[in-house]
């Protein structure tokens, strides 16, 4: 496995208005690698994802993926890369197959190729009796099944993940790690962003923990821990953003109760 | 059919990917938005086949019916050159009409960008797919308004002439569509986010209103003779009016008149729209699409108001004289905090609050002998007060607007006896806040004008309006408040109900004026018998009639 660099971010920058939520992010990732993205709700995770998939263009600093620069490269790139958003957004009136025709087609790919490809994934997730049914019907975990199809449908290179287990039952949630590592050993590499802690402490081969739109800490798990010896993610999470009164908290909700 | 709208764009193929668009991207997405239409019309949830396609039918029917009437005033106009003048300037505003009102939502959707964004598309191809998504419904809306001024403009000025008059309506169409890009990125200039979405449903509003007061206005003081001789002549700003390019290249075929004013004509028409469209696709659409893709983002973190939580007197006024049940409290709040905030609500409400003053003024207006001294003889204020009960029409209809399908769960999980109370609470929070303050201030200015006497008039007509609007509320489709999408369609359904109200208004108006005319104090009856029929109404009627049965069936709770 070459260990190639393949996506360089420096000193991104992005504001919105007057206030700035990511604050100079430098990252390199390595090819072959999953990457757990980490961070507390509001520090810029998704922002992150979202500016290198080109759903937002306007940033600052310089953003290299595959070796070429996003702002002038942007439709290359957008053909190797692959992205599974947070809150499953699909056409409702659409069946999994047509919509993952649309994609398909949008990525140049034949149809003949996109149809089976559509199927064998399906497949994979217990859903092809379902590729003929319109989506408006199907439940969220469901939703989040053709999301994952379609966006693996081009065998991309680069897989950005947005919480992409929320919803699944856990079966899938076994299989979808399971599949994590499988595409990681064929080199492709994965960014995944999550809150859940346990899942991206056992997957992930680096972890990268933003708060407030910074890198606080980089590496893998060993290598953060030998740092500071907690005992799992979470403890290393909370003692990292500066919430360790947990227990208090918890309390003053059950005394707001009790009034 | 998709796939012969489809082949439409084939002849265009070289004009697309000038753009810097992908042909066959652009063409796949138009493909989709028109298979996502077809099958949102032909419905999954609670609206069948029939009825929606009953309801696009109507519209068309409401369109041609439209241009019917304009047909009938183009009739009598001889001028070729002034017939085409006017049909296009009809079409124009008609046409920017629905692009604010209906087609604002198609340009400046931003939902589907996480699915979009990230495939490799082509610079332009989604803005470009977008306009054109717009430009077929736009060309289609502009046919079924011209069709029969076609037909007239066949006899009066024969077919070359008719058949120029469709190719110039095209390209009205497309001269339309790019000045409405262009002002839409002269607001998105000025405002972004939250504000821009406000900005844009006030810019609604007032269009509205002014076109609603054009109409009115233009259609009852124009003197009919004028208009059959008239002609308008051509100075040197009339090269800049738009209309004016088309009728003049229309005209130049029917009378076969090509000099230099006629070819002036001739080459604007061509070129303005073309190089409009060609502007918008080159230029504009791609600053557009980078301030849409801030829209989205942006809101949630740039501009956070903090929103007030104190309560006025006027609310804490209004609650006491409308609510006595707690039951009722927490569902007026609701509404009376929500209805403030919701666009959709607002911009379906206030123009036609607008429009019913304009209405009132056009009555007032159009008798040449204005006076007030002896107007003020006349019980002419029964008319003002029974002409503010339309209100009633929109009202309830625009409260069903909203964008808050997903949230209608909740009532449906608190533990409340029966769902009436909250549909009490909402009608009745609307009315105080949005109805309450007009009609007061209404009543102030004839109290001012016809004296005392006229108080216990103004209170029995709010009492009847207050009735009227309670039951076209309980009556109507009983979906949670702000839940329902905007249909393109509703135009003939609202019709009808215009009119039976339109039939009672003047019932309870006339009961009122002939009690008035019986003996003096008569109308004292009324007071009594009102507030009977509410209590009747807000005690037993609403209950029986609102059941979790009916509202299960109006909401989805997902």
């Amino acid at each position: 496995m070459d260990n190639q660099i393949i996506v360089q971010i420096h000193n991104l920058e992005k504001r919105y208005g007057k206030k700035k939520v990511l604050h100079g992010i430098n990252l390199e990732i390595a090819s072959g690698q999953i990457i757990g993205y980490i961070g507390p709700n509001g520090a810029g995770k998704s922002t992150t994802v979202k500016i290198l998939c080109g759903l937002i263009n306007d940033f600052e600093g310089d953003i290299n993926i595959f070796g070429k620069d996003l702002r002038t490269h942007e439709l290359e790139i957008k053909q190797q890369v692959g992205y599974i958003p947070e809150n499953a957004v699909l056409y409702e009136s659409l069946t999994p197959m047509e919509f993952m025709e649309f994609i398909g087609e949008m990525r140049g790919l034949e149809n003949e190729v996109c149809r089976s490809k559509a199927e064998a994934l399906m497949n994979i997730f217990e859903m092809k009796s379902n590729l003929n049914q319109r989506i408006a019907t199907f439940s969220k975990g469901m939703r989040q099944k053709v999301m994952i199809c379609s966006a693996l449908l081009h065998n991309p290179d680069l897989i950005f993940m947005d919480e992409p287990l929320s919803g699944l039952d856990a079966n899938s949630v076994i299989m979808v790690k399971e599949m994590l590592t499988h595409l990681a050993r064929e080199g492709k590499t994965v960014f995944y962003s999550s809150h859940l802690m346990d899942v991206v402490e056992k997957i992930s081969d680096r972890i990268v923990l933003i708060d407030q739109g910074k890198v606080i800490a980089d590496g893998s798990f060993e290598e953060l821990n030998k740092l500071s010896n907690d005992e799992n993610l979470e403890k290393m999470f909370t003692r990292l953003t500066g919430n360790t009164n947990h227990g208090e908290k918890a309390e003053a909700f059950i005394n707001a109760f009790e009034k | 059919m998709i796939k012969f709208l489809l082949s439409l764009f084939k002849p265009f193929r070289w004009f697309i990917e000038k753009m810097d668009a992908d042909y066959d991207q652009f063409i796949r997405i138009l493909q989709l938005k028109l298979t996502l239409d077809n099958r949102q019309m032909k419905g999954l949830g609670n609206h069948s086949k029939n009825e929606t396609e009953n309801a696009m039918t109507k519209q068309s029917f409401a369109q041609i019916m439209f241009g019917i009437f304009f047909a009938m005033f183009l009739l009598m106009i001889k001028s070729p050159f002034t017939y085409y003048y006017f049909a296009h300037s009809f079409l124009m505003v008609m046409m920017a009409m629905m692009i604010i009102s209906e087609f604002t939502t198609i340009l400046f959707d931003t939902s589907e960008n996480v699915i979009i964004q990230p495939l490799p598309i082509k610079g332009n191809t989604i803005s470009l797919a977008r306009n054109a998504h717009v430009l077929l419904y736009l060309s289609m809306m502009a046919f079924n308004f011209s069709v029969v001024s076609i037909i007239v403009a066949i006899t009066k000025f024969g077919i070359v002439s008719a058949l120029v008059f469709l190719f110039s309506i095209g390209l009205n169409v497309l001269f339309t569509l790019f000045l409405a890009n262009m002002l839409y990125l002269v607001i998105m200039r000025f405002a972004s986010g939250e504000k821009l979405k406000n900005l844009l449903m006030y810019f609604q509003i007032v269009i509205a209103v002014l076109f609603m007061s054009f109409y009115q206005f233009g259609l009852n003081l124009v003197d009919k003779t004028q208009i059959q001789n008239m002609v308008l002549s051509v100075n040197w700003y009339t090269y800049l009016i738009p209309p004016a390019f088309f009728s003049g290249l229309v005209d130049a075929f029917t009378s076969f008149v090509f000099d230099t004013r006629h070819f002036i004509f001739i080459v604007e028409a061509l070129i303005v729209p073309v190089a409009g469209i060609y502007l918008t696709g080159k230029y504009l659409t791609p600053v557009f699409n980078r301030k849409l893709m801030d829209l989205e983002q942006g809101d949630r973190v740039s501009k956070v108001k903090t929103e007030k939580t104190h309560q006025s007197l006027w609310y804490r006024m209004m609650l006491a004289a409308f609510v006595h049940r707690q039951e009722e409290k927490a569902s007026f709040k609701l509404v009376w905090t929500m209805s403030g905030r919701e666009r959709l609500f607002m911009q379906t409400f206030l123009p036609s609050l607008g429009f019913i003053v304009i209405m009132i003024a056009v009555q007032f207006f159009r008798k040449s002998s204005f006076n007030v001294d002896k107007l003020v003889q006349t019980p002419m204020y029964l008319f003002i007060l029974y002409a503010l009960m339309l209100v009633t029409a929109s009202l309830p209809t625009a409260l069903l607007l909203g964008n808050n399908r997903h949230a209608s769960w909740l009532f449906k999980t608190m533990p409340l006896s029966s769902p009436a109370h909250y549909f009490k609470g909402f009608i009745k929070a609307a009315f105080a806040r949005f109805f309450m303050p007009f009609y007061l201030l209404v009543s102030v200015g004839i109290c001012v004008l016809w004296g005392y006497k006229a108080i216990p008039d103004v209170v029995i007509a709010l009492l009847s309006i207050y009735l009227i609007t309670l039951l076209f509320y309980y009556i109507q489709q009983l979906a949670f408040p702000f839940t329902n999408e905007k249909r393109a369609s509703e135009g003939g359904a609202n019709f009808i109900k215009v009119m039976g109200l339109i039939i009672i208004t003047v019932m309870l108006g006339f009961i009122h004026f002939f009690l008035l005319r019986w003996f003096n104090y008569a109308n004292l009856f009324l007071i009594p018998f009102y507030l009977g029929l509410i209590y009747y109404v807000n005690r037993v009627f609403v209950y029986k009639k609102i059941n979790w049965e009916e509202v299960d069936e109006a909401n989805a709770y997902s």
